[in-house]
This record gives C-alpha cells, structure tokens and sequence, in this order.
C-alpha cells in the first residue's frame, strides 16, 4: 500500500497542477493599436448629414454618438491620439424639430398592425432642443463639421446658402465663431481630415426624382470647387492629412430599390398591367407605359412614392392634395385609375426614369473622377464608397456571423429614411475609412467591432415579411428630409 | 429575401454540432489512461467501443462502468479582422459522459455484451453579449450510443466481433439573430443505427494486433425553431435536419516487454469528410438551408503502457488529436484545434471480483490563428482540457 499511497499522491499533485498550473499567456500577433509614430493630436471631419449622424430623418443624440466621425475619433484614441474630447452638436432625443409640425422630424416604426404594411414616419415626439446641447459652452468650433444638406459648395460658404438647413445651429458663426466649415477646421488646425462631401451636389436632384433642384450640380463647378477646398486646406493647415470620399450611386440606396419592385409585383399581379408614369420634365398626361419586370427598374421608384403605391388603380388625386397644386396639371383627370391610366399617371417627383437615373449616374461618375483626381494631385487618401456600396448591393457584407445588405430595415445598414446609415451603416463606413488611413499614412488603427454597436430598433412582436412588405410613410413626413436640400 | 433570414439562421447555428470537438474517445478509464491505444487488447467492458473482438479472449463476465468528467477551458482573442484584440473566455462547463457495459460468456467462445456510452457530446457557451453572439451563444449535444454486441473466438489466437449501435442525438442551439435582434434556439433530436465490428489476432503471447471499424451513423433529426421574441418573418416551429456521425476505425498493436508491463500504439482514423454540408429544413416556408461544413478526414495517434505490481497497476499515454476542420470554417461554435494529451492512471484490485480505475488526461490545444473564416469572425483560440475518470469493474 506503501506504493499506492506515493502514487495516488502524484496522481493528485499533477491533477491539481493541470487544473491550476496551465494559465495560458495571451497569443502573440494580437492586432495592436497604435498610430505608429504618426501625430495626430486634432481630427476634424468635414461632410454632410453622411458625417453628422443624422439618421432616419432626425439629428438626434443617440444616432449622432455613433456618427461615423465619433466612431473614427474613438479608435484614434484607442491607437493613443491626443485628440480629446471629439466635441459633436448633440441634439437631445428625440432630435430636431420638423419645421411644419415642430415636433420631432425622426422617424420610428409607427405600427406594425399589418406586418405587410409597417407605418413608419415620425411619432409625434416633443423636441426637447431646438439648439445642439452644448452651443452655448462651447467656445470654439465642433470637431464634428457635418452639415446635413450642404453641397460641397458649402464648405466655403460663409452667409449660410449652402449649408443646409443646421448651418447655423453647427458652424455658429453669427456667434462669433468661424463663419464656415473651412475656416472651422482653419482655426481647428487638425492634423488629419476626414473629408466627404458631394453627395448632395447630385442627391438632392435624385430624391425629388429629379425635380428640386433640376439638375445636379455643374461638373465644371464641381471640379473647380473640390480643387479649391483641397487647395486651401493644404495650405492653410500645416502638414494635415486629409482622406476623402467618393459618392455612392443613388441606385445602390434603398430610398431608391425599396418601392419599385413592390409595386412591380402588385402589377404583376393584377395581371401586367402597365404603370403609367411620368418622364423627366414632364408633369401633365402621361406619355410613356412601362412594367415594372426588373427589382433594379426604370423607373425607379422613391420612397417618397410609398404613401401612394397603394393606391395605384383607385380614383385618387391624393398626390396633388398632398402637395397642395392648386389645380391640377393639364390634361390630369384624378377620376380614372391611379398609375394605370395615362391621364392620371405615376408623378415624376416620385421616380427616377432612365433619363434621370443616367444624369444622376453620370454625375456620380464625372463627380467620382474629378475627386479621384484632385484627390491624387493634392496627396490626399480616397475612400472608394462608390465601390464600396456597389459592392454591398451585390453581395452585401459579412460580419461577424450577419450579413448586412442594402435592403430597407431588413439590411441593417440603412436607416428608417432609405438614404442614411444606422449606426452600424456608420460602423462600416468608419472601418472603410480607417482601412485607407492605415494604408496611406501609416498608422496602425484598429477597426469598430460593428456588432457592438446598437441595432436598427424594430418591434418585434410584430415583424413584417421582407419579401411583401410595403412601407407607408406618410406625404409630409418628408418635408423635413426634403428641406435638406432645398437652398 | 425571401430565405434571408432562414440562410442567416443556420448560416453557422449548427456548423460544428458533431465536430471533432464533440467526439469523445474517453470510454473507459482503464483505456483512457493509457492515452487511448487500447484497440489490440480491449481487455474489459470497454471493448464494446473499442474493439469488440476483445471481448472474445475475457474469461469472465462483468460489469464496467464509469464516467469522465470533462472540464474544457477556451478562449478567443478577436475578431482580429476588425483589429480587436478583446479576450474572451467560454462560460466554464463541466461534463459528465457515462459509460456502462454488461459481459457475458455464453460459452468459452461466445460472448455478449451491451453498452451505453456517450461517443459525442459536449458544448459550448459564451458571454451573451459578446461580439460573436450572432454565431453562437450556446451550443449543447448529447449522444447515447446502445450497442448490442457479440463475440467469437475463433481460436487461441484471434477472435471476432460485432455489434449494433442504435443511437439518440439530441442538440440544442442559441444565438441572436440579426436584424432584430431576437434569440433563436434550435432543438434537434433523432435517432439513428449503425454497425460495428473488430478482430484481434495474438501474432505471440507477447505480441497482438488490433483493428476495429465503426460505421457512420446518419441521424434523422426533427424539432422546432423558436424565435424570442417572434416575428412572422422567422421560420419559426418544426425543423429538421439530417446529421451523419462519421466513420471511424482504429489498428493498434500492443507488446508485452515483460510479463507486467505491456505498450501499444494505435492510429484511428475519423472520417469527417462526410460531414461536407449542414441542411436544416424549417417546415414554415419549406426553405432548407444548407450551409458548407467541408470538414477533413483525421486522424489520432495514442500510444499507451501498464504496469503490474501486484493488485495495482499504473498506466500512462500520449496522444495526438488531428482536428478536422479548415481555418476559414473555424468558429466559436467549436473552437477546435490540433490537441496534444497527456495522461496517467492507476487500476487496483480490491479483491478477486472488484477493481476500480482512475485516469486523469490533460489536452493542450494547438494555438489557433485563423484569419479570413467563412463567418467573418477571425481570432485566435487557446483551449485546454482536463479530463477526469473513473471506472468500478465487478467480474462474475
């Protein structure tokens, strides 16, 4: 027994020090942040309502904490920049006000009774501010520069024409500060920029179906306008790095793909008929009839157009009440069948026909070119979201065991107003963002893990079927989102 | 989109239920003590997993029955492809596979015998908020293998067996699905037969060579999908899924260096190649989901010895475990790994009938880097495991 003893006594000691003596060291190669002896002690993000967080409709608090330039600043400092405390024009939720209703512009999924048909619009929610929370206090610009609805015409724009409908309430320069984006980042003297404007020079022709404004944005405007931000900002900020954007084409966002095949299957299912619509320019009887047979069509149909897909084949002139014509176009007879009689046709604020959609994609591409090129002339890094977004449109995007695509809702990238990210859209265009610092200047900063942060809310309880579901939105919950570009 | 969600679902839900992971070769602590290599001898009750010709050349018949406790520890350092370094440590388990096995000599050269054993189990858990909870959050299986088997021996030097496995799997599995957010857990279970059958040949009194084949085992399983909270666009209610336990053979030798002390070398093969695609079927919109698994066929070398003295015996072994699956579908479901093993044990004899036998086995897993996986969640894993077992044998 002498033996067993021994040998149950061993048998123990190496037990227990398997169970307590195998702590294992963390794994080398581990991704380690760090800006590889880059300085970066100021980051400014110069952009529209892309970069202020807005989101389904609504400048708010708890989208703009995840905009995509406070998502940037969080890993800068993560990689140890000193850029401190990221100051952004927080609107405390619910957010900014609708000009017409004062009450908050964002939108919630209002209702779900038929899952088929989310309601989704704003819900009537009280504002709580009408100014960012700290505007008052804080004695110099925002890091966050995002002016929803500026044109990159807006980066210069010292009287407040073109930027955007929060202008004021950002830039402050009635307040004593610097009267424009450029001169913010001028007296800001970041080190790195991130830069990306341009979209609304051809959005906000594309969401009102190529109507308000009427055309994009001139490319010999563009182009001497994105060498002169470029230019000046060189010159004015000492050593700064600057990583710009391309414009992702309008046929790549759900404001655009949601609508169109919903209707083309409600057609489709009404035996082919045909949709009369409206070609551009056009406003009176409808001229051409097409099907819609392709998800990706021409037209294509905004989501501005959900409140009356369902009306198509019913007598209705809702439309024009809506919009408060004060008589109705020549030759409109609001008496036959909505969408599927050439005298009552599918209104051209609502689409995007073939001519449309190849001046907005033919600005997208001359835009695109013209960054590319200023972009390599000026040394600054560019971010291919064109690419990107076409990209995720095909394919969509894994991460982390989901797959986000640029579905409506379902996709998880766009919010509730079909044009703006959630904040993991914002995640992913950070982690773009970053890819090319990394690349271009050097640094070592580590991506946003995109699922921790918060989700797109939706109820539950009462899902809608992707596959049929017909949002409705109501007409004037647009106007706020609209007014972004109306300058 | 109509299958978005149900692609999503099962996308990585049931990835690695029966992976390697998951397949248990601790059946018998005798055996497990002696790194496994146990297939050219199978001297007790254990023989009905590892070879059932041993059962041929016992003289007695018994009962052998234990269990192992099992006490894996993991850790994933990730994701990586999004620059994170965050550590994360699984919820710690602890498991309990049972074996029990009846002998008896009909005559001196026919024998039967029955066991019940667990040959794949386990599971996996994690944080429920951490970043991978859209892969897994939780995963459990268990199996009970009931193997009716006979034996023959032929003559002094080989002898036959073979035996029938009727089997129940049972998996649960939950994670968060995405958009939405909601829980999914997936309950399977089913039933499922296959075969089994080895041969021992004694070359000498000394030496002995061993081969023993396990069929692959399809399992025909049906359950229900549950969404909290629902939602009409989940696939929620009745699911079904066909699983197939792969085949696995084992050949050793075992030599006799001095009349108490005996050494033996076995490789088994597993044939996870089967295993090359998951399909759930989810009877609500009647979409079937497949997702590709294309694990690779592996092996596992063990090598073991015993020690005589008296009514006791000391045993010891090593053993190297090739794990199946390919770095880009590795996932937190199964964070497997190639795995080194070491073990000791005793047996004592308390009197003529009863004896009782301890093992104990610690694995290592290999460090595991894996970048560019199937799931976007690349990261690195470190796992260990200490295995705990026990075994009475009462012979009659």
């Amino acid at each position: 027994m002498k033996y067993v003893n021994n040998i149950l006594m061993v048998v123990t000691l190496l037990f227990v020090a398997g169970l307590t003596g195998c702590t294992t060291d963390a794994p080398a190669d581990l991704p380690k942040a760090s800006l590889n002896g880059v300085t970066i002690n100021k980051y400014v993000a110069v952009g529209n309502s892309l970069a202020a967080g807005y989101q389904s409709s609504g400048l708010y608090k708890s989208a703009q904490k995840y905009s995509y330039p406070k998502l940037i600043a969080d890993q800068l400092t993560a990689a140890g920049a000193g850029v401190g405390t990221f100051e952004q024009p927080y609107w405390s939720d619910p957010g900014n006000p609708d000009p017409k209703t004062g009450k908050a512009a964002r939108y919630v999924i209002i209702s779900l009774a038929d899952p088929s048909n989310p309601v989704i619009g704003p819900k009537g929610e009280t504002p709580t501010a009408t100014s960012p929370e700290n505007a008052a206090t804080l004695a110099r610009p925002y890091d966050n520069l995002g002016l929803p609805g500026a044109p990159l015409a807006g980066f210069m724009d010292t009287v407040g024409t073109y930027q955007g409908g929060f202008g004021a309430a950002i830039i402050r320069g009635a307040g004593g500060l610097p009267k424009s984006q450029f001169r913010a980042v001028k007296a800001l003297q970041p080190q790195l920029v991130t830069f990306w404007l341009g979209n609304n020079d051809v959005l906000g022709y594309a969401t009102t179906g190529g109507t308000s404004p009427a055309a994009p944005t001139p490319l010999a405007t563009f182009t001497f306008l994105y060498n002169q931000a470029l230019d000046t900002l060189k010159k004015s900020v000492a050593n700064v790095k600057i990583i710009v954007g391309t414009i992702p084409n309008v046929t790549t966002i759900p404001f655009f793909t949601t609508i169109g095949p919903k209707v083309g299957a409600k057609l489709a299912a009404a035996g082919g008929l045909a949709l009369y619509y409206q070609k551009k320019g056009e406003s009176g009887v409808a001229s051409g009839t097409t099907k819609f047979t392709n998800p990706s069509g021409d037209p294509l149909i905004c989501l501005t157009g959900s409140p009356y897909a369902g009306l198509i084949g019913t007598a209705t002139g809702k439309f024009y009440k809506d919009n408060g014509f004060p008589a109705l176009p020549a030759g409109i007879d609001t008496t036959k069948p909505f969408g599927v009689h050439p005298q009552n046709p599918w209104p051209n604020a609502l689409t995007l026909d073939s001519a449309e959609i190849a001046i907005a994609g033919q600005a997208v591409s001359d835009f695109n070119n013209a960054i590319k090129t200023v972009a390599a002339a000026q040394g600054a890094a560019v971010v291919d979201f064109n690419a990107i977004f076409t990209d995720i449109n095909a394919n969509g995007k894994l991460i982390s065991g989901v797959k986000y695509t640029s579905a409506y809702i379902t996709g998880g990238l766009f919010s509730l107003d079909g044009v703006h990210p959630t904040n993991r859209g914002a995640g992913v265009l950070a982690n773009e963002i970053i890819k090319v610092m990394n690349a271009k200047f050097g640094t070592n900063v580590t991506s946003v893990d995109v699922s921790s942060l918060p989700a797109l809310e939706i109820p539950l309880g009462k899902y809608m079927t992707s596959d049929k579901m017909l949002p409705y939105i109501a007409p004037h919950s647009w106007d706020s989102f609209l007014k972004l570009w109306q300058n | 989109m109509k299958y978005l969600f149900t692609v999503l679902l099962v996308l990585t839900v049931s990835t690695a239920v029966f992976a390697g992971g998951f397949q248990l070769n601790e059946h018998g602590a005798r055996a497990m003590a002696q790194g496994g290599a146990w297939a050219a001898r199978a001297y007790d009750g254990s023989a009905i997993f590892f070879n059932p010709a041993g059962l041929g050349f016992q003289k007695q018949g018994s009962v052998y029955l234990g269990t192992t406790i099992i006490m894996p520890k993991s850790t994933f350092y990730g994701p990586t492809n999004l620059g994170q370094a965050t550590k994360n440590e699984m919820v710690a388990q602890t498991f309990t596979p049972i074996n029990i096995y009846a002998t008896y000599p009909i005559t001196e050269n026919l024998h039967v015998g029955i066991g019940v054993n667990n040959p794949y189990g386990l599971g996996t858990e994690w944080p429920s908020n951490w970043s991978g909870r859209y892969i897994t959050q939780k995963v459990d299986l268990t199996s009970f293998y009931f193997s009716p088997t006979v034996a023959y021996k032929v003559n002094d030097q080989l002898s036959l067996g073979v035996g029938f496995n009727y089997v129940t799997g049972d998996v649960s599995l939950s994670r968060i699905v995405s958009p939405g957010d909601a829980k999914v857990a997936l309950d399977l279970s089913g039933t499922g037969t296959g075969f089994n059958a080895g041969a021992i040949f004694k070359v000498t009194p000394e030496l002995s060579f061993g081969a023993s084949y396990r069929s692959s085992v399809k399992i025909d399983a049906s359950g229900s999908a549950k969404f909290t909270p629902t939602s009409a666009l989940f696939p929620e209610g009745d699911a079904s899924a066909s699983l197939e336990l792969p085949a696995t053979a084992f050949v050793g030798v075992a030599y006799k260096v001095m009349e108490n002390f005996e050494l033996e070398a076995d490789y088994q093969y597993v044939g996870w190649s089967s295993y090359k695609e998951l399909a759930i079927k989810f009877k609500k919109d009647n979409s079937t989901s497949v997702s590709p698994k294309n694990y690779e066929n592996v092996y596992i070398l063990r090598i073991g010895g015993e020690y005589t003295m008296d009514a006791l015996q000391i045993r010891f072994g090593y053993l190297f475990d090739k794990n199946p699956v390919t770095d880009h579908y590795s996932e937190p479901l199964l964070p497997d790994a190639d795995r080194n093993g070491i073990n000791i044990g005793l047996g004592y004899k308390i009197n003529e009938a009863l004896h009782v036998d301890v093992s104990y086995l610690f694995l290592k897993f290999a460090d595991r880097a894996v970048t560019n996986t199937e799931v976007q969640f690349d990261g690195t894993y470190q796992a260990t495991a200490n295995l705990f077992g026990i075994n009475f044998g009462y012979n009659f």
